[in-house]
């Protein structure tokens, strides 16, 4: 298949990449891995006339810790560069976790997180852990900047709130308390190279080792129009001593959430059977990690 | 066993080094200065009436050479079996499934040919269409072809002894039935083709396929070229698996599109077309009766076939028979009834894919084995052994077990895998399964009726003798063929592997109906092995006539030649020979005449020297209708394996080891023996649990992607433990059979039946995903 004709545009610091957004808008994407974007302009369902890569705009590709009390992911990290990361696979599990099991290692080299987020699929694997992180997503324009929470980004298939004259530059998330533990699993066919049926990220948060939970974040990915947290199911587990029995409520409480679809990839009757089953292994592990959490 | 130097061996694929650095070329790399590129019209609509095409737009865009429909190529009827031409290369009157081709354009690049496709305006009147095949089969159904009532594209009807009678005396009848999906055969290199007519009307053909010779054939019919004309040339092929085994509309299209600007046209298939094209497994429905007395003795086995074939015949006629032929064995029966029957639908057409006709069936049959086996609480594995064919059987429908290791494949998998402490004794979600099998070693008559050699090969030696070269029209499609012939030629001639040199693939060269049933090292094996007798004989002639001894007494190995053992009093020959080679930087040497100097000196006294050799199949099989389906010089054999393990909770299937043991015959090549051991079992286990081509309610394909189709990645991969099993075939080339498509029969039902160990579930349909389990398991605790 043929790409369409479209003007490239390859800005080489962040000011002219904005400037050139708040140009063009509406006629112009951002290119990034291109996994999603080189895609949808084949099937021509995207026809942008002009494409702004922004590979050559400095930082963008950087994981910053800072001091003790955060990370700062920029747009244009690689699925693989969070997957390998140490002190994302020691501290934001769920993120490093959901990485790696985003594509395959081809795939992973190429696609990031910013174009994972504003692609905004129902089913994508990195908006899950991002949302139980509490993550910010630092957007700018030409114009100015804001930060918008990972909980409310995602506004439907394919929509993010995010303006065509914006960039997503960073992803901000603190770092958890301490006796916390994540997760992430996804359900797919086959075993890697898949696109989930669901997938579920959680963090547990325990008064100590063998305290009660102090708190807890559940969200699912393909049960909905957008991925959604799970609160009633969190409510649930707060200020509770983790028990397989009350994993099992709260699988169940989290599939009264959610409202999947039937598709060639799985039914709707599937989909929220797995859910229950995966929300409680999802805490199980959570809870495991969060007992032999080191400072 | 023989003592051989170059067979049997692990020697590396002789096309490796130019895969590995990238420099082998596909069809797709060639190009020629001036070519056009094209694109092809398909249909949007599953079943419709052409009311007129307009194509003044399309030919009016600047860039836009030329373009075809069926006005222009006129409606030669083709197909694969002359006795179902049901195609023209272009649609006329009316369209059959979405994706039939309906015009061509030829134009200076890519991006213009296909604008140019958009501009062609077709106005259609809908016709009712009918995607499932029980539905086609039904009285007032949407007929798809006038000539073909019902719908019913071919039927089939075979009884071996009375079945009836001998299933009312058996102890115990089980009934089963099977439903696998319509597969895609996902090789990773797309159809592609380059096709240019010389000044003389000659055509030459670059084309990605397995069989050279059938298309020629085609073309030369459908364009009314001669066929001394048409020239096919296959370059690397990335894969066929039994879809490139006919000619496709895109071979046709270039060719048609080149004589008509007398420019190059290259042509290619997306991955979406592939899927249209399609030629890949059918959708089989199996309903079977299987017959035993209460000691496990098989008797009776009644089966009947249902397939979706989908809007043409390709190889439908041939798959139809095979779904009854391949179970006549492994194991004995008294009485095998068959009733087949192939049914036209909207979709896009089934055709031959690897275990061609048997798969779907063999699957079915040996999930009902189990299923016997369990209520007669007979170990399965002691009930195959008990039932199974040996050496020098003829199956209930008269195919011969020239050579059978069906029992040391069996026992073999059995110890490999450590059954008997496996079986019966694995934790509940942990299963095991077995299963058996066999296939063919090359189809015992060509697809159009004829008295044709099925392979012949030239091999001619360089004047300097150091070099034989094997000229075959044989095709590399990545199984190994070329390496194969080579190791054939380099022992028969007794010189090193590293002095043949292969060129193959090409209708100029030799005759060979090309890659498929499985044929190639049997067939291509015997005309290679043939002529390179041929010129050690001749060679050994001019020798004993210049050392005065008799021919018998030389022997050729390694590349040196001994008289009776010894090296003989050859110092003339060694002079002459550096005489005339003086300057040059490598001298004959050492204690022994070498192979260069022999065939140095034949070519003095005779000329280039030339080897031929020849095969075809004597004749086979029963004289019953259709007894020509199934009939082979051989038969390889398997039997696989399986343990899984299930999660109880979703449905989840992990596949944790796979023991595989196929008899080959003499293994040419070790390592690509295994290697289509290895492959047979990835496709298996795709089609066990993932693969399914999905179509909308309109009949346009759902997933015409690897994306979304899903072959199986290295992880969903167990290693395998092959083990090659050699008897040795009195009908092969040193003892050599198939192994490129026997090997799969066994992975699909070694998987179900591991599965119905680990859940107590029989799962019926395929593919089976994590959903189709859950579902399956969550039922049986309900009920
Ligand atoms: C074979 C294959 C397998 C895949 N498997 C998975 C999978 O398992 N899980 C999964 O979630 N996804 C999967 N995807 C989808 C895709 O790889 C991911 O969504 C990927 O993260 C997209 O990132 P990218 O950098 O390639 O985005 P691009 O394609 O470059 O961009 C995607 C969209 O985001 C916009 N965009 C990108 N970066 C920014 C930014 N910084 N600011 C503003 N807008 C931006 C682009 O304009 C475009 O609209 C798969 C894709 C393929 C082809």
């Amino acid at each position: 298949m043929l790409l369409p004709k479209f003007e490239y545009h390859e800005p080489s610091t962040l000011q002219d990449a904005l400037n050139l957004l708040s140009e063009l808008g509406g006629n112009a994407k951002v290119l990034a891995g291109g996994t999603d974007l080189l895609v949808r302009m084949k099937q021509k369902i995207d026809r942008p006339s002009h494409v702004i890569s922004i590979a050559r705009v400095p930082g963008l590709d950087a994981i910053i810790p800072r001091n003790g009390h955060g990370v700062t992911i920029g747009g244009a990290v690689s699925a693989g560069a969070i997957s390998r990361h140490e002190l994302l696979n020691d501290r934001f599990l769920p993120l490093a976790l959901a990485a790696g099991r985003l594509g395959a290692p081809m795939i992973r080299n190429r696609a990031t997180i910013g174009g994972n987020l504003v692609n905004a699929r129902p089913a994508a694997d990195l908006p899950p852990p991002c949302m139980v992180l509490n993550a910010e997503f630092k957007l700018k324009s030409a114009s100015g900047e804001r930060e918008v929470a990972a909980v409310e980004f995602f506004r439907g298939p394919g929509e993010a709130d995010i303006e065509p004259n914006e960039l997503l530059v960073s992803i901000n998330v603190e770092t958890p308390m301490p006796w916390t533990g994540g997760s992430y699993i996804k359900l797919g066919a086959r075993k890697t190279l898949e696109i989930s049926m669901v997938n579920v990220a959680a963090l547990i948060t325990l008064q100590s080792p063998d305290g009660v939970i102090t708190d807890a974040r559940i969200a699912l990915g393909a049960v909905a129009p957008t991925p959604v947290r799970a609160y009633a199911a969190e409510e649930l587990l707060i200020g509770e001593k983790p028990t397989d029995e009350l994993f099992e409520r709260a699988g169940m409480t989290g599939v009264g959430l959610c409202s999947p679809i039937t598709d060639h990839r799985g039914t709707m009757e599937y989909r929220c059977m797995m859910i229950e089953v995966l929300v409680k292994r999802s805490l199980k592990q959570a809870v495991e990690r969060a007992k032999s959490w080191k400072p | 066993m023989k003592d051989f130097k170059v067979l049997n061996t692990r020697a590396p694929r002789i096309d490796g080094p130019a895969k590995a650095v990238g420099k082998a070329k596909y069809a797709d790399d060639l190009t020629m200065p001036g070519a056009l590129y094209a694109a092809i019209l398909q249909s949007p609509l599953a079943h419709a009436k052409i009311l007129n095409i307009d194509t003044s737009k399309a030919r009016k865009l600047p860039g836009v050479k030329a373009v075809v429909t069926s006005k222009e190529a006129g409606l030669v009827r083709y197909g694969v079996s002359p006795a179902r031409y049901d195609e023209t290369l272009f649609a006329h009157e009316k369209v059959r499934y979405v994706g039939d081709e309906i015009a061509a354009v030829a134009a200076v690049d890519l991006a213009t040919a296909q604008e140019a496709v958009e501009l062609i305006k077709v106005d259609y009147e809908e016709l009712p269409a009918v995607f499932d095949m029980f539905e086609a089969m039904k009285e007032g159904a949407p007929q798809i072809h006038d000539e073909f009532p019902g719908n019913m594209n071919a039927e089939v009807h075979q009884e071996f002894g009375d079945t009836d009678a001998a299933l009312a005396q058996c102890d115990l009848v089980v009934d089963h039935t099977f439903l696998n999906k319509r597969q895609d055969a996902a090789f990773i290199e797309p159809h592609s083709c380059l096709a240019v007519f010389d000044l003389d009307g000659r055509l030459t053909l670059h084309t990605s396929t397995q069989v050279p010779h059938y298309v020629m054939r085609t073309v030369a019919m459908v364009l009314g070229i001669p066929v001394g004309n048409v020239r096919v040339v296959k370059p690397y092929v990335g894969g066929g698996f039994g879809p490139k085994c006919e000619a496709t509309p895109l071979e046709m299209s270039a060719a048609l599109l080149a004589r008509t600007t007398g420019k190059p046209v290259k042509m290619n298939y997306t991955r979406e077309q592939v899927f249209l094209h399609s030629r890949a497994r059918h959708q089989f429905y199996a309903e079977m009766s299987l017959g035993v007395m209460k000691d496990g003795t098989m008797v009776a086995l009644r089966n009947k076939a249902v397939l979706d074939g989908g809007a043409y015949t390709s190889f439908g006629i041939a798959t139809v028979y095979y779904s009854g032929s391949l179970l006549g064995g492994p194991y004995k029966l008294k009485a095998m009834k068959y009733d087949g029957y192939r049914v036209y639908t909207n979709k896009p057409t089934c055709g031959a894919q690897r275990g061609h006709g048997g798969v779907a069936h063999r699957a079915a049959f040996e999930q009902l084995l189990d299923m016997t086996a369990e209520k007669l609480g007979i170990d399965p594995v002691e009930m195959r052994l008990k039932n199974i064919m040996a050496t020098g059987d003829v199956t209930i429908n008269e195919l011969d077990m020239s050579s059978l290791g069906m029992k040391e494949c069996v026992e073999a998998v059995r110890d490999g895998s450590d059954w008997k402490n496996k079986k019966g004794k694995l934790p509940k979600g942990k299963g095991i399964g077995m299963a058996c099998g066999f296939f063919v070693s090359g189809a015992g008559y060509p697809i159009y009726r004829s008295d044709t050699y099925h392979s012949t090969v030239v091999i001619k030696v360089s004047e300097d003798g150091g070099v034989a070269t094997v000229l075959t029209g044989s095709a590399e499609i990545g199984q190994g063929s070329d390496t194969t012939m080579a190791m054939i030629a380099a022992e028969t001639l007794g010189i090193p592997l590293s002095h043949v040199r292969v060129v193959s693939g090409d209708t100029d060269l030799s005759v060979d109906l090309g890659a498929y049933s499985s044929r190639q090292t049997l067939m291509t094996g015997h005309a290679t092995k043939e002529a390179a007798e041929q010129i050690r004989n001749a060679i050994a002639s001019y020798l004993a006539e210049e050392m005065d001894c008799s021919p018998e007494s030389i022997s050729f190995s390694d590349g040196i030649v001994k008289f009776d053992g010894q090296p003989g009093n050859f110092q003339h020959i060694r002079v002459q020979y550096i005489k005339e080679h003086r300057g040059w930087t490598d001298p004959p040497s050492g204690e022994y005449l070498t192979f260069r100097e022999a065939a140095r000196l034949a070519y003095l006294k005779g000329g280039t020297l030339v080897g031929t050799g020849k095969y075809k199949p004597p004749r086979l099989g029963g004289s019953y209708k259709g007894a020509a389906v199934g009939t082979s010089p051989a038969y390889g054999c398997s039997a696989q394996v399986v343990e899984v393990s299930v999660d109880m909770e979703t449905g989840e299937i992990t596949v944790d080891n796979m023991t595989d043991a196929h008899d080959c015959g003499l293994a040419i090549n070790r390592t690509l023996v295994e290697g289509q051991m290895q492959g047979s079992l990835s496709m298996g286990l795709g089609e066990c649990l993932f693969e399914e081509v999905k179509f909308d309610s309109r009949g346009r394909v759902l997933n015409p992607s690897l994306g979304e189709y899903r072959i199986p990645t290295a992880l969903d991969m167990p290693n395998v433990k092959s083990i090659i099993v050699e008897s040795s075939e009195p009908h092969g080339p040193y003892g050599a059979k198939e192994v490129g498509e026997g090997a799969i029969m066994p992975t699909i039902p070694a998987i179900l039946n591991a599965i119905s160990d680990a859940t107590g579930i029989r799962i019926n349909e395929l593919p089976v995903t994590s959903e189709r389990l859950f579902m399956a398991l969550k039922n049986k605790e309900n009920a």
